[in-house]
């Protein structure tokens, strides 16, 4: 039997015990949808408002994007992956000037450290298009599509492509390039490239010309809003013909999700 | 005169050559795309070095794979060394793989690549000071940085991982201490700050490693997707990238991912010292009681 004194110090050693052993958390869970902000995320999606334009118009149906076209899928993209691509697009790429904060606040934006200086760079995301549309939307709407978009199901079409397209695509994916010290994709887009996290975000599903638009503008930056520099230094390192089977590769995947 | 003359049309001839070096575009020198780049100030304070190509070694393609019972194991070795968690499960004690520091498949150079590994063993180790084989040295591998049981040398998963080592290393010079083997050289300037680096490690590798380096485990729960740096789950105190050093030398050439080389040499040492600083399973070698009271190994610098 445990005396009586020293019973609580035990419970309590345990109890941190146990808290120490717990293991690494899992984000890819996402938060419960928000009927309300669905609706009414599918109701501004449909219908759009005075000088916003549908979102369907483009973006499919059922956020499934359009693959002629290059315009990527909505659908099952993580909702804060959405707010901040939105949020992003809102800016004005063309903005004078670097805000520099003293203190740091919000990690969320793209950190560069120099010693005792710490700039901030808002992320911005150039597309004629898309700036137009985002300027219009308040902080709600962005959310209430973001939840809408988030919680479409989605299944991917395998798109064929030739043999050396796919071959040189999966050993990019898989392996990257390492002597030139480019990782893998999979690494951060996730196993198969199905996506991790709010950063980081689906490339299996989408479509092959909206992947190598994308690549592209990180290279010559009109796409500008990832943690750390890491995607842009990614791209830099990819050749034409890297974008292009890297982009086969992804859209032969199968893919689901939400389903 | 004569001489004077030679001289002065010699260097106006160089002068020119090296004008007209000067104007041709290398295509191997710029970035390697046709895309026009166009200058935007806050990224471009952050430069990577130019690869020139050939300057490493590069391990066969994974189709060159001989279709044969070599092969078979290479393919398992393979699997071992990508997937840990579930093809040499028996042997690993924490949730990493074996990619999870070497990098890109055991390929990238300065992350541990095996194929500038395989060809320097037997060898003499700094850490015991006596002759080890390449078997012996992946035991170390599974006792300390997976935290689990030594397999046997004959153990079906040691023969499928060497023979992986083995074909990764097909051409590679034998005995040659080639270009990216082991990590990244590094040279601090003033002593290692783990305050400073939990400033770094909170901004910059949170985003993925967790705020208290937990990690983040892959969607299906088996693994991690982002490796743990500490705790229950990550590499105990006798591993190698447990010193200061090697971490930061480490994280120096690789960390962020894709973006390696942006850290100075003395902020990756803040974050390796940070890291070091943190809870993380026992040093196997030595007591439990030698554990919680003799000094941390590894904390030199």
């Amino acid at each position: 039997m445990m005396k009586e004194s020293i019973r609580l110090p035990a419970i309590l050693l345990f109890a941190a015990l146990a808290g120490a052993c717990s293991k690494g958390s899992n984000v890819t869970d996402r938060a419960p949808v928000d009927p309300d902000a669905r609706s009414a995320g599918e109701r501004l999606a449909s219908n759009g408002r005075d000088d916003v334009t549908a979102c369907i118009t483009c973006h499919g149906e059922h956020g499934e994007g359009n693959a002629e076209a290059g315009y990527p899928r909505l659908a099952g993209l993580h909702p804060d992956y959405i707010t901040k691509q939105l949020q992003d697009y809102r800016r004005d790429p063309l903005q004078v000037g670097v805000h520099i904060e003293p203190i740091a606040r919000d990690y969320s934006k793209t950190p560069r450290f120099y010693n005792d200086l710490t700039i901030y760079t808002p992320g911005t995301r150039n597309d004629p298009v898309m700036n137009g549309i985002a300027g219009q939307l308040t902080e709600t709407e962005i959310h209430n599509l973001a939840v809408y978009y988030g919680s479409l199901p989605f299944e991917a079409t395998p798109v064929p492509g030739d043999f050396q397209s796919l071959e040189y695509g999966m050993e990019l994916a898989m392996r990257g390039k390492p002597e030139y010290m480019v990782p893998r994709c999979d690494s951060c887009h996730g196993p198969k490239g199905e996506g991790f996290g709010p950063h980081f975000p689906p490339l299996a599903g989408q479509p092959v010309n909206y992947l190598i638009s994308q690549i592209s503008k990180w290279q010559n930056g009109q796409r500008d809003n990832d943690h750390l520099s890491m995607m842009k230094n990614t791209a830099n390192q990819l050749t034409d013909g890297d974008k292009i089977n890297v982009a086969k590769y992804y859209a032969n995947q199968s893919f689901s999700v939400n389903q | 005169m004569k001489r004077l003359i030679i001289i002065v049309t010699s260097l106006i001839l160089l002068t020119v050559s090296a004008v007209q070096h000067a104007g041709e575009i290398d295509p191997l020198e710029v970035r390697p795309s046709l895309v026009e780049p166009r200058v935007s100030l806050p990224s471009n304070l952050i430069t990577v070095p130019v690869v020139s190509p050939g300057e490493f070694f590069v391990p066969p393609m994974v189709d060159d794979i001989p279709d044969d019972k070599t092969g078979d194991m290479i393919r398992l070795g393979r699997n071992i060394f990508t997937n840990t968690q579930v093809y040499g499960k028996r042997f690993a004690g924490n949730g990493l793989n074996c990619t999870s520091c070497h990098l890109s498949e055991g390929r990238q150079p300065f992350a541990a690549p095996l194929w500038a590994a395989y060809p320097i063993y037997p060898v003499q180790r700094n850490k015991t000071k006596k002759v080890v084989t390449w078997e012996e040295r992946i035991q170390d591998c599974f006792r300390y940085s997976l935290d689990g049981i030594a397999p046997a040398v004959d153990a079906p998963e040691m023969t499928a991982l060497t023979t992986y080592a083995k074909w990764l290393a097909t051409g590679a010079p034998v005995g040659v201490s080639l270009p990216g083997r082991s990590f990244a050289n590094i040279k601090k300037t003033k002593d290692p700050s783990p305050i400073d680096g939990e400033i770094i490690y909170k901004a910059q590798c949170a985003l993925c490693h967790g705020k208290n380096g937990e990690g983040q485990k892959n969607a299906n729960g088996i693994g991690y997707m982002f490796p743990p740096l500490w705790g229950t789950d990550s590499f105990n105190r006798a591993a190698g990238l447990n010193k200061v050093k090697t971490a930061a030398q480490f994280i120096k050439a690789n960390m962020p991912l894709g973006a390696g080389y942006t850290l100075t040499d003395d902020d990756a040492l803040d974050v390796a010292a940070y890291m070091w600083i943190n809870f993380r399973p026992d040093d196997p070698r030595t007591t439990f009681m030698m554990n919680r009271f003799a000094p941390k190994p590894g904390g030199g610098h």
